[in-house]
């Protein structure tokens, strides 16, 4: 892949590929006949809504919109537990509403969960520390607080990123983050 | 009813069904049913619903039980439309109405006379839902509900249980629990 301008947005399509190939480098197997490549549990968020246009037509992912973060991250465990491939896409006001069962599930129950967090009204020129805004501010402090890995993408040179912060929620058993910095194309 | 005689009831028929106790149903099923392929949600209290959702979908081969309580269900009652949405056929949801958040001190739930959740999952699509006030009705209708097309959702009539998980604390850590269920299901999906 080639660096891009910092002003270029991720393709949906390429957003969706990574998922691909972090789901493929963790199954054992094929799947069955039937049998999606892996979940994506989605509250919808306005960054990746081009991904999750995207996902709606894809015919090896199967997307499932949860009516709140708290059940995706549970519904995640579910399918962990079941042996299928899962991650959630959710926005930074999910993170904070569903962090007592990410704590829960992901950090007592060891259960890898995995999730792409779009930080909604992030200013482009800024860290999202430095962001006067709350909702931005404040997402990589609260991962910081529970232990969990975290990384930010913003360009099509990040995207790397997904497949190995998926494995790394694997190894780990328990929550890693890329947070998704930048309006997805 | 009394909940301990429901969960022996479902035990004598669940076969090889998935089972998801959470909060009051969890001590008495661990007793009654030790060797099931189970696992206890307690460390999230209101995730009963939604981690059987992902079992089901996960292994639709098998049935799922989830055996939830009411004031779980209030605290996450968007799931009940979750679950009518992914319609999993193979998934029971047994809400054990006794009116109280017993574990906390037996506090009434909201509006605690007068809450219809057969009629709330009817509402959010739930293939069939029923009400269901009595031991014996639940013996003879058990069988329909653990094979019916899902997701079939069933209230029943509770008594307060016996133990809660403040009152007998005890099983295996969550994270042994997950870890364990699922190396389970690995073996025995071959």
């Amino acid at each position: 892949m080639s660096p891009v301008g910092t002003n270029e947005r991720i393709p949906a399509e390429l957003m969706v590929a990574a998922l691909k190939d972090a789901f493929r480098a963790q199954r054992t197997a094929p799947p069955l006949a039937g049998e999606p490549l892996g979940w994506i549990l989605s509250v919808p968020d306005t960054h990746q809504r081009s991904v999750i246009a995207e996902l709606e037509g894809d015919d090896e992912l199967r997307l499932l919109t949860c009516s709140t973060e708290d059940e995706a991250n549970a519904i995640a465990a579910g399918l962990h537990i079941g042996g299928a491939e899962v991650a959630l896409m959710i926005q930074h006001a999910g993170l904070y509403a569903s962090v007592n069962t990410m704590r829960g599930v992901g950090l007592d129950g060891g259960v890898p969960l995995f999730a792409l967090v779009g930080l909604l009204s992030r200013e482009p020129e800024l860290a999202p520390r430095d962001s006067p805004r709350s909702m931005v501010r404040f997402a990589e402090p609260l991962l910081d607080t529970f232990a969990v890995p975290h990384t930010l993408l913003e360009t099509r040179d990040d995207l790397h990123r997904i497949p190995e912060y998926y494995a790394l929620s694997r190894e780990r058993s328990g929550p890693a983050v890329v947070l998704v910095g930048r309006e997805t194309a | 009813m009394r909940p301990e005689d429901a969960l022996r009831a479902i035990d004598e028929v669940r076969e090889d069904a998935i089972v998801v106790p959470t909060m009051t149903t969890v001590p008495a099923w661990r007793t009654i049913a030790p060797d099931a392929p189970s696992v206890a949600c307690v460390v999230v209290m209101s995730g009963a619903s939604s981690l059987g959702l992902g079992l089901a979908i996960a292994q639709p081969q098998r049935r799922v039980i989830v055996l939830d309580g009411d004031g779980s269900l209030l605290m996450q009652l968007g799931s009940l439309a979750t679950v009518a949405g992914a319609a999993p056929a193979n998934y029971t949801h047994l809400l054990f109405a006794n009116g109280v958040y017993q574990t906390s001190g037996s506090q009434a739930i909201p509006a605690r006379s007068g809450i219809d959740f057969a009629g709330m999952a009817a509402a959010a699509g739930y293939a069939s839902t029923t009400r269901i006030e009595t031991l014996e009705e639940f013996r003879i209708r058990l069988p329909e509900l653990l094979s019916a097309t899902g997701p079939v959702f069933a209230e029943l009539a509770t008594e307060e249980a016996e133990l809660t998980p403040m009152t007998a604390p005890g099983g295996e850590p969550l994270r042994v629990q997950v870890a364990q269920l699922r190396e389970r299901l690995a073996r025995e999906s071959g």
